[in-house]
């Protein structure tokens, strides 16, 4: 092949005690539509943001056409025709969609960009009100407006990070096939999908990536499912919780079927579950997000609840948890709920404050832990002790800053905190989103040990394998409504058409 | 109440609202990139004293409120290298910048001219009024028989409007305060942005200082900013970020403080200092009526990073 | 470097920097009397508004209102003062001060509630009830509370049994030092110890998990904070009055709310940070008197060099965070 458009060399790139690239390479060739694969955290996003310039490397070189240049700012890699579309929306909720769309394009006059998006929408399929003001627009919009955001500028090559995590299929296909057309018209396409499928059945070619490194690039041709999967996990868990707890692979590897978790839903089956005691209901229940829910929780299951992002669940969490009070209807809920926040830095955490702290945060509301006024904070540190050794977060002490753990670390604080509160319900909200195979199949196996100790567990997920393989008992959420799914439904294209067949959230 | 009272209360309206106006219209743009510029008290003062000097070195008012200008413009650079720059916390950069620019003026001022501060004389900016638009009755006079900077002020408020919401300057500008991450996404570069909003911000609180100083008083005075910077921070609030609605609030706040002499010359016997309290007390309950916190921009106040 | 670029300031300015430094630490260091005396003396009311500034910032309310809360209280304390003037000592000055306290959280409680049940930002409202605060001490002092022959700009002076005792004799330094001194470990105790104290800080440093993680009322805490800053400030104009002045003066304060504002940055928001910087600005202060006394130096470069030390502090601030390099965080944003 001729010389790669774009060519990242042994970037290497650190965030605090966290070394998030060791050595990656790529090459992004024009007229080619190439796949990044790696476990959530294996450094997929952290590449993609030095080639959009969002993050600059420690070390390490970038050649755009044959010359060595430097990625100081999206606006330096705009310049040179890269374009990121980003996994986290990065767009300005106070304005609208066309402001949003012409944003830091000079040049154009406002009706040709306008002009422009429609053509594209036209074309792609991509369609998104463009007098609309983001804040208003639901996820699925939100993404659409992002890809429209990158196109409009015409890239030479074009990053897109897990684009489709919000799309439905029909969605997804259609930009699929926008990024055939892309690279069939001369332009590089580079793509990180939440879905192994997708991304084998769009790519030309593909680059494995793993703790930080490139592993592997082949073309698609010829390489099979079974070695990729060999390499995104390399020789076994034990090389990534040996490296800190960095990282690494989320349920899609799951979903490949490459982990095993002990036990398994099947163990609880639905006619033992009739009896137990009801621990949480909610009837009629409305908030901002929600519609008329109603939901029942018992003692020793677990209770799942899938869903594209953005229907509601947000809320449904926060008020089975009681964090929230519901605008109308009826919430029983017990007086303590663990709670296992999908936002692990800002709900979960605080950041600034260290492990016995961040460990206090809930346990200085149980009795034993001191009195009303005082903090015990011998005990809470004893308690912080313990939880370190026991969940075995790698931190030098407990007196560590909970931002320098990795993602899996911190979930392991959190998980370890809110089973010390002994709470006869736990609600967890993407447990695993962002951890490593490792540290997601011990997630699954302290919340299935629970539910046998016959804690009442709601499992939030967007991940709809986790559903089937953990719950008992599933119902989806879209546009805010709960639907139960029934035994002879409960199977992917069941709950899968139940997810879509309402559509993605529109408000 | 007869017409000229009336009319009089108007004219010390106005021209008590003009300077707040002014340094309020500024520090709009500022706020909008996501900058809260609590030193443009500083600033005032600066061009205060800029401005007199300025006017008194190249003999003409004119000029002097270029020199006002450009003082103020320098004020809020240090602020800008601090805040913006290096990132430090704006609410205290702005403190220190306030403390500093009176301390640098007051101290400046006895330099050149004596420890007792022998009475400068200025040359003043002379009321212009305009033909035909000042002899309307009432508001003529209040409204077109006022100096040059007043103008100034009225034209800056639909022009920064304009560029505010109509050009592609101004949404990059609202989208910096808004969200920074997504507007340096998108390609804007946040901290130029940020840096000439402020700048611009402390180059109008420089034409208010000065001013002050030329239309006002005809002499620089220490401390004459007497916190018209922090004022002009609640009226921003108060105009919702808009700058045409921001000079109107100005207006509204010119007014408050003009009731004394109205209320007096109808005969009111309030003590001085409640008048004084007054404007106050009224902005605080206009802000209690009709401010949400949603008009804000989100980032405002919020140190930004890029390329981390 | 901060004196480096004062030094130069001075010398554009016509005087002599040596002549001016000497002056400055003459008039701040140069005696245990002048220490006590002026220094200390000086550093009372910057280290209650500095308390109050640095409580209320650690819980990210952000109270610029110290100087018309400081004022308040100042009113509140000399008019119990000269008012209940059959009460037995302690009980006086006691009252006096509880008054201030009340009258500072009173103040206080306006922008809290503002803020709270309305969503207005209280570095607004705070900076307006400033003024409203000083125009009512300048009213009481021209009005109801005037001195008797009613031609000064004052009040009466308070009766002994209203006044703080001295706390080392045959100096001008009061009781109210102590006091500070007693609050700011209080303070450190209750942030460090106390179950409030912890929950404030959580909600200083992340609103979001302190409500989801923590089941914290948020806004309960905002308010007590912002009514205990307040407070705070309050205690800092009746220990003034009670303490120092025995009268209540239409300029009490030189600003002191604003000064406290870095007084309480610069000590890094720790109660024994704020002792010391509030010592070091008193200090400031104290050299500037002599510095305009002795050298004929304006006080008003006093004000240039505490912006230009707010200012170095602020730099290397930065520059350290900048140094100590990249944000840690994690790979997947």
């Amino acid at each position: 092949m001729s010389q790669p458009f774009v060519r990242l060399q042994g970037i290497k790139r650190r965030f605090g005690l966290i070394q998030a690239l060791s050595g990656a390479d790529l090459d992004l060739y024009s007229g080619e539509v190439h796949g990044v694969l790696g476990a959530n955290g294996a450094g997929k996003s952290t590449l993609f943001n030095v080639l959009g310039g969002l993050v600059s490397p420690d070390s390490g070189g970038i050649e755009v056409e044959g010359s060595s240049v430097k990625l100081r700012s999206p606006r330096d890699a705009w310049a040179r025709g890269i374009g990121l579309v980003h996994q986290h929306f990065t767009l300005v909720p106070a304005l609208t969609v066309r402001d949003n769309l012409r944003l830091g394009v000079r040049g154009h006059s406002l009706t040709a960009a306008v002009a422009a998006a429609e053509a594209k929408m036209e074309r792609t399929g991509l369609r998104v009100p463009l007098e609309a003001n983001v804040s208003e627009l639901g996820v699925g919009d939100r993404q659409r407006t992002e890809i429209l955001k990158a196109l409009l500028r015409d890239p030479q090559v074009l990053i897109l990070d897990e684009p489709t995590a919000v799309l439905t299929p029909e969605e997804a296909d259609g930009l699929f096939s926008v990024l055939k057309d892309l690279a069939r018209d001369g332009r590089a396409v580079a793509l990180v999908a939440h879905k192994l499928d997708e991304v084998l059945a769009v790519s030309d070619r593909l680059t494995v990536i793993r703790a930080g490194r490139s592993v592997m690039t082949a073309p698609r041709s010829q390489v099979s499912v079974r070695e990729l999967v060999a390499e995104m996990i390399g020789d076994g868990i034990a090389d990534e919780v040996a490296m800190g707890g960095q990282a690494g692979s989320s349920s899609d590897s799951v979903a490949v079927g490459t982990v095993q978790v002990p036990g398994g839903a099947s163990a609880a089956s639905p006619s033992t579950e009739r009896g137990r005691m009801v621990v949480a209901s909610l009837v009629g229940v409305y908030a901002d997000r929600l519609k008329d829910v109603k939901l029942e929780v018992r003692a020793g299951e677990i209770r799942g609840i899938a869903g594209v992002e953005g229907n509601g669940q947000h809320d449904l969490a926060l008020i089975l948890s009681g964090r929230k009070s519901p605008s109308l209807g009826l919430a029983n809920i017990p007086k303590e709920v663990a709670f296992i926040p999908q936002d692990r830095h800002a709900e979960g955490l605080v950041a600034d404050f260290d492990l016995t702290e961040n460990v206090a945060l809930a346990l200085s509301r149980m009795a034993e832990f001191g009195s009303r006024v005082m903090m015990p904070w011998g005990v809470l540190r004893g308690e912080a002790e313990r939880i370190r050794a026991q969940f075995e977060v790698v931190a030098p002490s407990v007196e560590t800053r909970a931002q320098l753990l990795s993602g899996g670390n911190q979930q392991r604080v959190i998980i370890g905190r809110e089973l010390a509160l002994k709470a006869p319900m736990l609600v967890a909200e993407n447990p695993t989103r962002g951890l490593d195979v490792a540290a997601t199949s011990y997630v699954h196996g302290e919340l299935l040990k629970l539910a046998s100790e016959g804690v009442a567990i709601v499992l939030i997920s967007t991940d709809l394998n986790e559903v089937l393989r953990l719950a008992d008992r599933v119902s989806v959420m879209t546009k805010g409504r709960m639907v139960e799914v029934s035994e002879s439904q409960k199977t992917r294209e069941g709950v899968g058409a139940l997810m879509l067949g309402g559509g993605e959230a529109s408000n | 109440m007869s017409q000229v009272e009336l009319a009089l209360f108007l004219e010390s309206a106005v021209r008590l609202g003009i300077p707040l106006a002014l340094a309020a219209m500024g520090e709009t743009i500022t706020e909008r990139s996501g900058v809260i510029n609590i030193g443009i008290e500083g600033s005032i003062i600066a061009g205060a004293l800029g401005g007199s000097l300025g006017a008194i070195a190249f003999g003409g008012a004119g000029l002097g409120v270029a020199f006002g200008a450009l003082t103020g413009l320098l004020v809020a650079f240090v602020f800008a290298v601090f805040a913006i720059g290096l990132g430090a916390d704006q609410i205290i950069t702005g403190t220190a910048v306030t403390i500093g620019g009176l301390g640098m003026t007051g101290a400046l001022y006895q330099v050149v001219f004596g420890v007792n501060g022998m009475e400068l004389s200025v040359p003043m900016l002379a009321p212009a009024a305009i033909p035909w638009l000042s002899d309307i009755p009432v508001i003529g006079s209040a409204l077109f028989a006022q100096a040059p900077t007043a103008y100034f002020a009225y034209v800056m408020a639909p022009l920064a409007w304009y560029v505010l919401f109509k050009t592609a300057w101004g949404l990059e500008l609202r989208a910096t305060g808004e969200a920074p991450v997504a507007a340096e996404a998108a390609g804007v570069r946040v901290r130029a942005v940020r840096f000439s909003a402020t700048l611009f911000g402390g180059a109008m609180a420089g034409i208010a200082g000065a001013h002050l100083a030329l239309a006002h008083a005809g002499a620089f005075a220490e401390n004459m900013s007497a916190g018209k910077g922090f004022i002009a921070i609640a009226v921003v609030a108060l105009g919702r970020w808009n700058p045409i609605i921001v000079l109107f609030a100005a207006l509204f706040f010119g007014g408050a403080s003009a009731l004394q002499f109205l209320l007096q010359a109808l005969g009111f016997d309030l003590a001085y200092q409640i008048f004084l309290a007054f404007p106050y007390i009224l902005t605080l309950a206009a802000l209690a009526g009709w401010v949400g916190k949603s008009q804000a921009p989100a980032a405002l106040a919020l140190p930004w990073e890029p390329n981390r | 470097m901060t004196l480096g670029v004062a030094a130069v300031l001075l010398m554009l300015g016509g005087y002599d920097p040596v002549q001016a430094a000497a002056a400055m630490l003459r008039g701040s260091v140069g005696s245990w009397n002048t220490f006590v005396s002026i220094t200390l003396v000086r550093a009372v009311p910057l280290l209650f508004a500095g308390l109050a500034v640095a409580l209320a910032f650690r819980a990210g309310v952000w109270n610029i209102g110290a100087e018309g809360q400081l004022y308040v209280g100042a009113v509140a304390g000399v008019w119990v003062a000269l008012t209940f003037t059959d009460l037995p000592g302690p009980f006086l000055v006691t009252s006096a001060l509880t008054a201030s306290v009340v009258a500072g959280g009173a103040w206080a409680l306006v922008p809290a509630l503002m803020k709270l049940r309305l969503g207005i930002g209280e570095v607004i409202t705070t900076i307006l009830m400033n003024f409203v605060g000083i125009y009512l001490a300048a009213w009481m002092v021209h009005g109801p509370l005037q001195e008797r022959r009613g031609v000064f700009p004052q009040t009466d002076r308070i009766v002994d049994a209203a006044r703080l005792p001295e706390l080392i004799s045959g100096t001008r330094l009061h009781l109210g030092f102590a006091l500070a001194l007693v609050l700011a470990g209080m303070l450190a105790f209750v942030l460090q110890r106390t179950r409030f104290g912890f929950h404030l800080r959580a909600v200083g440093a992340s609103p979001a998990a302190a409500v989801v993680a923590g089941r914290i009322d948020t806004n309960r805490v905002i308010l007590l904070t912002f009514l205990a800053s307040g407070a705070i400030a309050g205690l800092a104009g009746g220990v003034e009055v009670t303490g120092l002045t025995y009268a209540l003066y239409e300029d009490l304060s030189d600003g002191w709310g604003y000064t406290a504002i870095a007084v309480a940055l610069l000590g890094g928001l720790r109660p024994g940070g704020v002792i010391v910087t509030a010592i070091f600005f008193g200090a400031l202060q104290a050299g500037a008197g002599a510095m305009q006394r002795d050298a004929g130096i304006p006080a008003a470069w006093v004000d240039v060099v505490e912006a230009l030390v707010i200012l170095a502090v602020l730099g290397l601030d930065r520059i350290r965070a900048a140094r100590v390099g990249h944000h840690a965080g994690e790979e997947a944003l």
